[in-house]
């Protein structure tokens, strides 16, 4: 069974066709990355996959199950955590806050419980702190889980963020650009850590990224969009050898010369 | 600073022994002022307080003044706000003043207990509204229906209202305004899911105006439903609306060595009946503030998408916050019929919701003692405040027209609270530190 | 019962339009600022109101000296189109204006703000009336050349002067606007702003100008709509402007929100809907329920729109990227 499937999903707003029949398949424990020039539709896919919009045609099969027009929440619920391209974090709560926000599918306080603080309501809480707290170390940011999120530097709020979204206990992460704004020594820590989580917690990751670097380093497979079509899919290789992505990046008859 | 802070505090005490009135309230409050925001150490500050709380008491129960009563209600804000005081001496203080000073001040002055009763009421509403508007950033402009409906409840069936479409022994007696205050809680509740629905799902202003449409829907409802059956008894209301007998009550205090007569009685009994529902909504607003209810309402409100994403279900999310909003109305409604023995439409009008939402933005959105605080301040003004003026200026400027009376223009003092509020301190005096996050990051 | 319905609905119908062009006129300026700036304009209410007012003191002060009662009516619609006017420009550069400098993206704020305003206009005009005359119900001075009648088709229609004067004006108004929104330099700088204030400001455009030509277009309209209820319904108080303000935001939204044909559509609609349910609900229910659940109309009326059609009769439906 494949981890994530889509099957000609096609997405228009107004005039403009953002996703054009783009169907690809991501295996299980795969790091798949989806790349392409500025506009070509990888963050409306990306939207599309969590829910946010509903394709106009097409399908999308979550570990076989069909989610297509699911909304955001019940995608959540399915398994699906994602990071932004511009951070989303709440910026006025903690980096615990966060987290715990994160998790609030996992914590099974119902309202009246809630309501009297119950003994249900303190446990579940306390059990909800401590694996948050666990998972701030593991992303290594415990030493900053009362900080407000807005106030962590740059780099911290990316980690911060992924952690959120690994808050779900997803099976599949959805991470956009997720490097944006990194220099070399930290995108290579970056690299590390998503195979990390990759390795450890089994987790399928699908990256929208542009530095290439990365991207050719990290990833089973890619695929290539353009003006919301895909124009190519395959290993890191083959797509770095193919003349129509090269032609995509660099214009017309570069294809030639480029290796 | 600390010899003046403590010197005036002394200075105050003295005068409130020898010459209490509003004059030296004035210079309590000074002394307040000096107490509050001078810099001082935790000892000095903490004297200062104590004194001062000594002191409006005194002055308080030989004058009745009701300036005086502003001084407890800043020293409680002090108390809640103020950094470095220990914890004991926060609630020792805190309480002496809710059990002692104000009955204290009620029994020189009945209308100090009007007043207490009338600020805990709105306390506990602004607290409700609060959780809608503050928490999940709903902005309910409709607020008094769910009021309305919680007093109508009670009003109904305590009186022989019931009998114009029931069969049965109407009025139903006193006690079961307490079985009732949990009924109102459900009615309230089911309102709240009424209007909720297809409010919730609107974007911020055009929540806004629904709740307001939908609110004056309830008070339509409230002033015609007196035919073709009179369930609520129209413009003119209901009266008398029973409350529950309270000879144990009177048994307790005079075993303390009280002495209550027959006005003081019930308004102690509500007094305390009030704090007690304050506590009990401060109580619960704190755990659902602190339980995934509070925090999803707050991610919702900072960003919709990235708190969808997390898993939270936005519609239901809302609509509990809603709902609960309603229902602390609901319960305070009840406790309103009875105390005053009479609803009419005229207690439940955009004016009233309008009202209880400056109470929410003054003291600061999403903030518990700021709730409070705003109710306080709203109500000293609109009761105490604005009718002092009004009685002032009618005996020294009778030459103004009758139209001209300071009583009559709530809305202009609201709507100047609110504005200035809004250009100059949108987090509201006592800003929570969320909020305080929040309009910071946009400034 | 169904005789009576038709035997009715002529003066029903007619009355629908007298009503539903307030309402239009009244809704333009509801639609024109939230154009520009996404805020209901709670203050217009106020506006509206004032221009009742101002229709009242002229009428009161000026009726004794100008014979004429049609020009009497012009005087009153153009100072009462300018003082609403002014009220709005005033509104906007001390309420709205520093709000919107701050760059707040929080949208309770200006709501908020908004309903402030409203409450401090109810409550000044009722200061100023109160020291000028000792009045809270403001009555129009009857002037005998506006107070002209006639029967349509045999009886089934009453027909005022008074209204076909409204009608008139409205008309007229509507018109205007239409022209200078679309024919005029100035209405292509105002709806440059409402789509993309940003854009707008790069190509020249003073957003600030503009917004506060928009104010004073719409508050306007709502003085002269003032004037002409406070000719046809002959007596007003500083609070008479709530209940119309938020039917017209309502007629606004239900032609589309933004868009100036929408809003007269929108109130036309309305006035009918409205008066058709106060006129034939107590025929309807045999008196048990009567003309006092008019007004939930509207409201219920907001409700089912915005769940059923948000973008109005008129309007697009605008998806936001993320």
């Amino acid at each position: 069974m494949k981890a994530l499937e889509v099957q000609n999903a096609t997405k228009r707003f107004g005039g403009l066709v953002a996703v054009s029949d783009v169907s690809l398949e991501v295996n299980q424990g795969e790091i798949f990355s989806v790349i392409g020039p500025n506009g070509a539709g990888k963050t409306t896919l990306f939207n599309l996959l969590t829910g946010i919009y509903a394709p106009d045609q097409g399908r999308i099969l979550l570990f076989g199950k069909d989610i297509t027009g699911f909304t955001p929440d019940r995608v959540a619920k399915e398994g699906v955590g994602r990071t932004f391209q511009n951070i989303r974090l709440f910026g006025a709560m903690t980096a615990l806050e966060n987290l715990l926000v994160g998790m609030h599918i996992h914590i099974r306080v119902p309202y009246f419980h809630a309501l009297f603080r119950t003994p249900l309501a303190r446990r579940e809480e306390r059990r909800a702190k401590e694996e948050a707290e666990k998972l701030l170390d593991y992303v290594g940011l415990l030493h900053r889980k009362d900080e407000l999120a807005r106030n962590l530097p740059y780099g911290e709020q990316r980690r911060l963020e992924i952690a959120r979204a690994l808050a779900l206990k997803p099976r599949l992460l959805l991470l956009d650009e997720p490097a944006a704004g990194m220099n070399p020594r930290e995108t290579e820590e970056l690299q590390a850590f998503i195979g990390r989580l990759r390795d450890e917690l089994g987790i399928t990751i699908v990256l929208i990224e542009h530095d290439m670097r990365l991207v050719m380093r990290i990833s089973d497979r890619i695929a290539v969009l353009e003006y919301g079509a895909k124009i190519a899919e395959g290993t890191p290789e083959e797509v770095r050898k193919n003349p129509r992505v090269i032609e995509a990046y660099l214009g017309k008859g570069a294809a030639g010369g480029a290796a | 600073m600390t010899g003046l802070a403590l010197l005036l505090s002394l200075a105050y005490l003295g005068l409130a022994f020898w010459a209490p009135g509003a004059l030296s309230n004035l210079f309590g409050l000074v002394a307040l002022g000096a107490a509050a925001f001078l810099r001082l150490s935790p000892q000095a500050r903490t004297l200062s307080l104590a004194l001062l709380t000594l002191a409006f008491t005194l002055g308080l129960w030989r004058s009745g003044n009701t300036l005086g009563l502003i001084g407890l209600v800043g020293i409680l804000v002090a108390l809640t706000t103020l950094p470095r005081i220990p914890n004991w001496i926060r609630a020792l203080l805190g309480l002496a003043i809710l059990l002692v000073s104000v009955p204290l001040a009620g029994f020189a002055n009945t209308f100090i207990f009007e007043l207490g009763i009338q600020i805990g009421i709105y306390a506990a509403m602004a607290l409700g509204l609060n959780v809608v508007v503050g928490m999940a950033g709903l902005l309910d402009l409709g607020y008094a229906a769910f009021f309305a409906v919680g007093a109508y409840t009670w009003a109904i069936f305590g009186s022989p209202q019931a009998q114009n479409f029931m069969q049965g022994n109407f009025p139903l007696p006193g006690e079961y305004m307490y079985l009732f205050m949990g009924i109102a809680i459900v009615t309230t509740a089911i309102t709240g899911l009424l209007i909720g629905l297809p409010a919730v799902r609107l974007r911020g202003d055009y929540l806004a105006i629904v709740t307001l449409g939908l609110g004056e829907v309830v008070r339509i409802l409230a002033n015609n439903l007196d035919h073709p059956i009179n369930f609520t008894n129209g413009p003119q209301g209901i009266t008398p609306v029973g409350r529950p007998p309270i000879d144990w009550f009177r048994d307790l205090t005079s075993a303390l060595g009280i002495p209550l007569d027959r006005t003081t009685d019930y308004q102690l009994f509500f007094y305390f009946l009030v704090l007690l529902m304050i506590g009990l909504v401060v109580l619960v607003n704190l755990n659902l503030a602190n339980s995934r209810f509070g925090r999803a309402w707050t991610a919702i409100r900072e960003d919709e998408v990235a708190a969808r994403s997390m898993g939270i279900p936005l519609l239901p999310t809302k609509l509990i916050a809603f709902m609960t909003g309603a229902a602390f109305s609901g319960a305070m409604g009840v406790i309103f019929a009875a105390q005053r023995t009479f609803v009419s439409p005229e207690s439940f009008t955009l004016l009233a919701s309008i009202t209880i939402l400056a109470m929410v933005i003054l003291g600061g959105m999403g903030s518990i003692p700021g709730a409070i605080l705003g109710a306080a301040a709203l109500s000293i003004l609109n009761l105490d405040v604005l009718k002092t003026f009004s009685e002032f200026v009618r005996t020294s400027l009778p030459q103004i027209p009758s139209q001209v009376d300071p009583a009559k223009y709530e809305r202009l003092v609201l709507g100047i609270i609110l504005v200035l509020m809004m250009i100059y301190r949108p987090t509201g005096l006592i800003p929570e530190k969320r909020h305080r996050a929040e309009m910071e990051e946009e400034a | 019962m169904l005789e009576q319905i038709l035997v009715l609905l002529p003066q029903v119908i007619f009355d629908g339009f007298v009503l539903g062009f307030v309402y239009a006129m009244v809704a333009l300026g509801y639609t024109m600022v939230y154009g520009v700036l996404e805020l209901i304009n709670f203050a217009h209410a106020e506006v509206f109101m004032i221009g009742a007012v101002v229709g009242v003191e002229v009428f009161r002060y000026l009726g004794p000296h100008i014979g004429n009662g049609f020009l009497l009516l012009l005087v009153a619609l153009l100072l009462a189109g300018a003082i609403s006017g002014m009220t709005a420009i005033l509104v906007e550069r001390f309420a709205y204006r520093p709000l919107r400098k701050r760059g707040t993206t929080n949208r309770l704020v200006p709501l908020v703000t908004a309903i402030g305003v409203s409450f401090i206009l109810q409550d000044l005009v009722r200061l100023i009336e109160g020291l000028w005359h000792n009045e809270f119900f403001l009555r129009m001075r009857t002037v005998e050349d506006l107070e002209g009648s006639f029967d349509l088709f045999g009886g089934a229609i009453f027909v005022q002067a008074k209204s076909l004067i409204l009608i008139g004006v409205s008309i007229l108004m509507l018109l205007g606007l239409t022209y200078l929104v679309n024919r005029t330099k100035l209405g292509v700088a105002i709806r440059a702003v409402a789509q993309d204030l940003h854009t707008a400001s790069l190509m020249g455009i003073d957003p600030d100008r503009i917004i506060s030509r928009t104010f004073l277009i719409g508050g306007s309209l709502g003085g002269v709509a003032g004037v002409l209820f406070a000719l046809q319904y002959t007596v007003i108080t500083p609070y008479v402007g709530f209940l119309p303000g938020v039917k017209a935001f309502t007629a606004a939204v239900l032609g589309g929100i933004g868009n100036i044909p929408g809003a007269m559509l929108g109130g036309l609609v309305l006035g009918q809907l409205e008066n058709f349910f106060g006129t034939y609900l107590p025929i309807l229910t045999d008196g048990n329920f009567g003309t006092e659940y008019k007004d939930v109309v509207a409201f219920l009326l907001l409700v089912f729109i915005l769940l059923v059609r948000p973008q109005g009769l008129l309007g697009q439906v605008v998806r936001e990227k993320v």
